[in-house]
Order: structure tokens, then C-alpha cells, then sequence
């Protein structure tokens, strides 16, 4: 017997007025041959053909044992339970949640329930935002906070609403809140039905392709440049830049790959780590010390290098060269000596919102019953402030990747498809409130074969 | 679809297709004809011997039917749907013979009082009690959710279940008699047949019991899914609850069930989504997820072994036993009906 395909479910949230309906709308009269069940809780007005349409009245189930990542709509179990009874199934069923909603118990419901679990899979959480009114609301109610660090999309909607500049700085706040959804920008919900249905929440490699940084750590330099240099005495000039000061460490032996300069990056955050020493212009270089470039002079500024021997120089910078112009001259003739490889970091910032969200990555396996202890504990103890997590696993001993994703502490993973040839690794997001990232990074590094 | 070969006391006897996932059905007639209904809301008549279609009614409920009950006498029966109406049905012939708008909404619990004066019908988060030829008697104010299950207490009184909460309700006058609260949300309500042993499911995976002569109330844990299936013996001292792979029996014969070990019964390989106790004896019989049916033998601590088993293919939404007990009929979500003669060893 082989397990039916599960009916993919997507939930759509947003405040009143963020366009829900007018989205729902959309979709349901676009020619796209899905038979779709919507499950509404606001009574709008939604013309229909080709769909379904129930309006069941929101109803929030606790548990006894007063656990928050426990609490399900009963509304939804009841009337999803009755809608798969028909022969004439759904290929798709749409959850629209009321405007103040917590988009935990919707969500949980699907991973909570054993007998919803059997036939519904949550495809997906989309989060409608108004970009006239967000930041008001998001200073008043946990709720839309909830909704937005929820999402698997985020649709900035009535775009019309707000001048250019200030929809990169909305859209860079969501995205701190959330890494792992995706920003559409709308005026009027006019966004194609695919961005809102079959998501594959679980499939993070799509995610990959629209946004090949977004796994990437932050650090707190933005550029590293390295140097092929002899013997002799050196000067790195800057120009004057945005900031009065700059931090930075210069590496000795810093090779060039992609590989070393990554290596290097994880080293400096240790050295970032420390208190930086001020440095006055004109004064040398130390060697692998986290330093503090003084720059509040007018004009160009010089720091200077001694080499006595043929090195690879390393320096990661607070800021990109650009910014400042940085040029490391040989003082014999003023050559400038060239680049051998650069590249820039996505740089650390400050994080206003107690919600946030950070990816791990690392190449190779992991122990599955260290894993399996680990996320149970963390599960357990910050479950509550976890609001949502996915990602991909390399098991030790297994051919396939193992897939998984959760919400609060509830858990839903699954073997996919075989690993072949490539290389084995781990990617795993979180999202949550006042999450502990170093703690976190530190016990999945220990699940590490 | 059907697998035919049974195991044991499930003998093969007739099988038959309804139009949809076959929701409910129960024998009328004193055994003589099987009713059947399904999810796209047409209701048929088998003979209860060879399976032939004495009757059929398409679309009895224009947009699906979610309950049926049989009236005690077995010469009538009352259907329910998400069109907002309860049919109060002939048995002989399959014809509406009285007709309750209740409105718009969906009509998801029915159940006849033990003397069939009275059928109960819960839509949203009110229930509605009419007389035997449809005349509205009562109706209840809202429930603080949607009622999620009913039962009565002899032809006294009605219980219904909803989101922390079992409520009695006086049979005549629709006054409330008694209310125990619970924090959880109850998915299933069965009492004992004297009335005195209210048990729910809960959505928690726990099963929750209160015994109204004493106002105790007890708790089940440990379950892996929610327990949606229970069923009492006639004797009243077992209770059968699903909730997961395995049927676990509660003895409450003596000082239990509190503290003592449930009689588990295993043979399922998903979890359980029928359970229904024989009209006489410790017979019961299981279906699940699997599409197994499987009939045990209970001894009276509530531990049993299994007479028969049969496969036939898909999720078991229902099990009725013949009024004499001869035969086993089974409703599946393929819309199948299968009915296993039950040979007595």
C-alpha cells in the first residue's frame, strides 16, 4: 500500500488590511485548473467557481498541560477532517487566518494532529504586509511580529503606499526578522498564484537559488583583501571614509581560495572578538591583532607595514576598500602593490527586533543520535521562543538527505532524496525571539561527526 | 478492492461499492437490510443477506453527508449533512419522511434517545432536539465550541461534548443539568449503559472519565494519538478506546480502571479508526487506518485474542454488528461495505 500524496496546505495571514482578500481573490479566479478549498475566518466577499469556500469560526484549543506549542484550532481539524472524506479531493486547500491571529496554533495543527497529519501538509505560510502601516504595527502587537517571523513569504503589499528608499529599509527589517522567507513587493496583491501555492516550505535548495546569501554568516568585517608581499616596508592609505574609525586585523599567511579566505574569516571573528587597540595614523601595523584605526584626520591617512620576509597578506576590514579608498603601497616607489584576491562579507548589524533568525551550515555529517539529543533538549527548553525552523541534514550512515521542519517544538522530518554525488552537508535555519545563536551554533557543531 | 480472504471467525459473506467514502451505516429491519451513507451525501439500502440494493438515494444531502443514526426500532433512521437539514428516513423504502431545516451551517452528530422519542442534532455550537417525526422541541444555547460529540443517558437525558466541557441536558424541557469541566478539548463522548460512566477523547491523547454518581473524574494518559473511537460493552464494565495503533480495553468492574493495566490488543499496523462492541458477550470488533478489520474475544479484565482478521484495502470508517450478532458489516473510506458471517467456533 502506498501512502496517498498529502493535500499541500497554505496558510494566509496578514493585519486587516494588509489585502488577504483581495489576494485570495485573485487566486481563486485565475485560471489554474487546482481544485481549492478555502477555509476562511473573515467574511469577505470571495466570488467563486472553481473553489470551496467554508467559513468556519476561528476555534483555539489549549491543552491541558498549558503548552503553547500544544494549542490547534479545532475548527480546522473538524472541517478538514470532513472535506477529505469526499472522493472528489482538493489538490490544494488555502487557510485564511482573521487579521490578529497567532499563526502558531493554524500552523501547529498540522503538525499535531495525527490524523490532519495523515492527509494535509503544510506547504506553506504566507504573511501579507501593508507597507503604509507595518511599522506601527509592528510596534504594537506581538502578533503581526508573530506573522511575519511565521512566513515562508512575505508579500509587501500597497507598495504605492510608501516612496522607494523607505520600502528597502522595510524590506531589510522583515528580512532580519526572517531570513528564510522570501520579500515579494506588490501594489494591489497582483502576485502571481505561484508565489503563494506549492512553496515546498521544506525545499530550502530552492531558496538557495533566489538567494544564494542568505545561508551565509554575518560577520563583523565586510572586506577582506589579500597581498602577495616581499621584503620591505609598506603603507596602506586610506582616504576619507564614512566612519571616523575603522576596525581591523591584518593576518599574516592568508592564503587566497575561497576556502582559506572563509578559514581566515572564522579565525578574525575570534580576534574581532577581543578589544581592539586604537591605532594614530602613521604608527605600524601589528600582526593579528584586532586593531582600531583612528581616522578622524582630515586627508589621506597612512599605517605602516615592516616585512622582513616574502608573506601573504590578510586584512579584514570593518569596511569595504572602496569605502575608503585602501591602498597598500611599497614606500621604496610608491607602487601600489595589486590585490591578489578580495571579496566581501555579509556584515554584522545591529538587530532592533527580538525576533530574529540565523542559518547554520556545515559541510560533512552528523551524528544522528547526538542530533536527535540535541534538538530534543533545545526543542524542549526554547521551543517556546522558536518559531519556526528547517532545513536539510546530513545523517551519518544514511544514503539520503534527511529533511525536516518545525514549528515551536514540534517537529516533522522525513528521509528525501539520495545524496549521489554531492557533497554531504547540513543546513538548518532558525526564527524566533531572543534566540541564543552562539549556544545553538555550538551544540549543533558538537552533533558533528 | 475487497479482500475476501478472512481469517477465522470473519467468514466472507457479500461486499458492495456506495458512491463515496461510505461515512456510516448500521443494519435496519432487525438485521434484515444494511443502510449505508456516504460522503457525497446518497444513502443505500442492502439486503442484509445477498447485499443486493433494495433501495437508493442520490444526493439525499445536496453538498455531503457527515452523520446517520438509526432509530432503536431499526424501522427508521435519521441522516445529517453540510446543507444545514436532518431527514428522518424510512427504513423499508429509503423515503424522507420528515424533513428539519436548522439552517446554514454544517450537521455533524445525531443520536436517538434509547426509546427513539426524541433525536438529537448538533450543527455548530448548539444542539437541537425534535421529536420522533421532526418537530422541534428544544434547542440549547451556544456551547463554548462546537459540539463535538453526543450521547444520551437512556431517554433522560442528553450529554454533548465540546471544548472543555461535557454538558447534560434535561431530555423534555432542554434545561442544563449538570456540567463537568475539563481543560481540553473532548473529540468523542461515550457513556456507560447505565448512564453513570461519561468518557471522553481528548485531543491531548488522553481519555478523560467522570462517573456522575460520585463526581470523580479520572484521567488516561500515555495514548499516541487522539482516542476518537471508544465503545462500551453491554455490561458497561469495558470501554474499548482507539488512539493509536492499539485497542486499549479500561476494566472498571471492581476498584478500576484508575491504577490498574488496560487489556492492549494488537494486530494493527496503523492507527485505529473503528471500534464497536457485539449486542451481547465481550466481542469487539477493530478497524484501522490499514484497512483491517479484526475481531477479538475479550476475557472480562479487558486482555482478548484475536478470532478473525480481514483486509479490505482502505481506512475502516465504520463497524456495525447485525442485531443477533451474525454477521459484521464494514464502511470504508473507497466507499466499500463488506459483511463477514461470524462462525461460532
Amino acid at each position: 500500500m502506498t501512502p496517498p500524496a498529502k493535500v499541500p496546505v497554505t496558510i494566509l495571514t496578514g493585519f486587516l488590511g494588509s489585502g488577504k482578500t483581495t489576494l485570495l481573490n485573485r487566486i481563486l479566479s485565475e485560471e489554474h485548473g487546482k481544485r481549492i478549498a478555502v477555509i476562511e475566518n473573515e467574511y469577505g466577499e470571495v466570488g467563486i467557481d472553481q473553489a470551496l469556500v467554508i467559513n468556519a469560526d476561528e476555534e483555539i484549543f489549549e491543552m491541558s498541560n498549558g503548552c503553547i506549542c500544544c494549542t490547534v484550532r479545532g475548527d480546522l481539524i473538524r472541517v478538514l477532517g470532513n472535506l477529505m472524506k469526499r472522493r472528489d479531493k482538493f489538490d490544494y486547500v488555502l487557510v485564511e487566518t482573521t487579521g490578529l491571529a497567532d499563526p502558531g496554533p493554524v500552523a501547529q495543527t498540522f503538525f499535531m494532529d495525527d490524523e490532519i497529519r495523515a492527509e494535509f501538509a503544510l506547504d506553506g505560510i504566507v504573511t501579507l504586509v501593508d507597507a503604509g502601516h507595518i511599522e506601527q504595527q509592528l510596534g504594537r502587537s506581538d502578533e503581526s511580529t508573530e506573522q511575519i517571523a511565521f512566513a515562508d513569504v512575505l508579500v509587501l503589499n500597497k507598495t504605492d503606499l510608501a516612496d522607494h528608499d523607505r520600502l528597502d529599509q522595510l524590506e531589510a527589517r522583515l528580512r532580519d526578522m526572517n531570513r528564510m522567507a522570501r520579500v515579494v513587493r506588490s501594489e494591489k496583491a497582483n502576485i502571481p498564484i505561484e508565489t503563494v501555492l506549492n512553496l515546498s516550505a521544506f525545499d530550502l535548495d530552492s531558496m538557495l537559488e533566489r538567494r544564494p546569501s542568505f545561508l551565509e554568516p554575518e560577520y563583523p568585517f565586510e572586506w577582506t583583501g589579500t597581498y602577495t608581499l616581499q621584503p620591505g616596508r609598506y603603507a596602506l592609505r586610506l582616504a576619507e571614509g564614512p566612519d571616523p574609525e575603522m576596525s581591523l586585523v591584518a593576518v599574516a599567511n592568508q592564503g587566497s581560495s575561497d576556502t582559506e579566505l572563509r578559514e581566515g574569516a572564522e579565525w578574525c571573528v575570534r580576534r574581532y572578538a577581543e578589544e581592539a587597540e586604537a591605532l594614530l595614523p602613521d604608527a605600524d601595523l601589528p600582526i593579528d591583532k584586532h586593531i582600531n584605526l583612528q581616522l578622524q584626520a582630515s586627508g589621506h591617512k597612512s599605517f605602516f607595514l615592516q616585512v622582513d620576509a616574502p608573506m601573504q597578506l590578510g586584512l579584514f576590514a570593518q569596511h569595504t576598500a572602496e569605502e575608503f579608498d585602501i591602498q597598500l603601497l611599497n614606500t621604496a616607489d610608491d607602487a601600489v602593490v595589486p590585490v591578489q584576491a578580495e571579496r566581501t562579507w555579509v556584515a554584522q548589524h545591529e538587530h532592533d527586533d527580538e525576533v530574529g533568525s540565523f542559518a547554520i551550515e556545515r559541510d560533512g555529517d552528523v551524528d544522528s543520535d547526538k542530533i536527535n539529543a540535541w534538538l530534543g533538549k533545545l526543542l524542549r527548553e526554547s521551543g517556546v521562543d522558536i518559531f519556526r525552523m528547517k532545513g536539510f541534514i546530513s545523517l551519518a550512515g544514511e544514503a539520503n538527505r534527511f529533511v525536516f521542519q518545525g514549528v515551536h517544538m514540534l517537529f516533522d522530518g522525513q528521509p528525501e532524496r539520495p545524496w549521489g554525488d554531492e557533497v554531504r552537508r547540513s543546513q538548518l535555519v532558525f526564527i524566533g525571539r531572543n534566540l541564543d545563536e552562539a549556544s545553538i551554533r555550538q551544540g549543533f557543531d558538537e552533533c558533528l561527526v | 478492492m475487497s479482500d475476501q480472504t478472512a481469517r477465522g471467525a470473519l467468514r466472507p459473506g457479500w461486499s458492495a461499492i456506495v458512491d463515496d467514502y461510505a461515512i456510516a451505516g448500521d443494519w435496519a429491519l432487525n438485521g434484515a437490510l444494511l443502510v449505508v451513507g456516504d460522503a457525497a451525501g446518497s444513502v443505500f439500502g442492502f439486503e442484509g443477506t445477498s447485499g443486493t440494493i433494495r433501495w437508493q438515494k442520490r444526493a439525499l444531502h445536496s453538498s455531503g453527508l457527515l452523520a446517520m443514526a438509526m432509530h432503536p426500532d431499526g424501522d427508521r433512521f435519521a441522516t445529517a449533512g453540510q446543507d444545514g437539514q436532518v431527514h428522518i428516513c424510512g427504513a423499508d423504502d429509503g423515503a424522507v419522511r420528515h424533513t428539519i431545516d436548522l439552517g446554514r451551517g454544517w450537521v455533524e452528530h445525531l443520536a436517538w434517545s434509547s426509546d427513539g422519542n426524541q433525536l438529537a442534532a448538533a450543527m455548530s455550537r448548539r444542539v437541537y432536539v425534535s421529536d420522533a417525526s421532526g418537530t422541534l422541541l428544544w434547542q440549547s444555547d451556544d456551547h463554548p465550541s462546537t459540539v463535538s460529540a453526543l450521547a444520551w443517558s437512556g431517554a433522560e437525558q442528553l450529554a454533548t461534548a465540546c471544548y472543555g466541557r461535557v454538558s447534560f441536558f434535561e431530555a423534555t424541557s432542554g434545561e442544563l443539568a449538570q456540567k463537568l469541566e475539563w481543560k481540553g478539548s473532548l473529540v468523542s463522548l461515550i457513556l456507560s449503559p447505565d448512564g453513570d460512566i461519561v468518557a471522553c477523547g481528548s485531543q491531548d491523547n488522553s481519555v478523560h472519565f467522570w462517573r456522575r454518581s460520585t463526581g470523580e473524574d479520572s484521567m488516561m494518559h500515555g495514548y499516541p494519538g487522539k482516542p476518537s473511537n471508544l465503545s462500551f460493552d453491554q455490561s458497561g464494565s469495558l470501554l474499548a478506546t482507539g488512539g493509536g495503533k492499539t485497542v486499549t480495553v479500561w476494566n472498571f468492574a471492581g476498584s478500576g480502571p484508575e491504577g490498574t493495566r488496560p487489556g492492549e490488543l494488537e494486530m494493527h499496523v496503523q492507527p485505529i479508526t473503528a471500534l464497536s462492541f457485539a449486542h451481547q458477550g465481550r466481542r469487539i470488533a477493530s478497524g484501522g487506518r490499514d484497512g483491517g478489520v479484526v475481531a477479538w474475544s475479550l476475557q472480562s479484565g479487558g486482555n482478548g485474542v484475536a478470532i478473525g482478521a480481514a483486509f479490505v484495502g482502505e481506512l475502516i470508517g465504520g463497524l456495525a454488528w447485525r442485531p443477533d450478532d451474525r454477521c459484521l458489516a464494514a464502511f470504508d473510506a473507497s466507499g466499500g461495505v463488506t459483511v463477514w458471517r461470524i462462525h461460532r467456533q
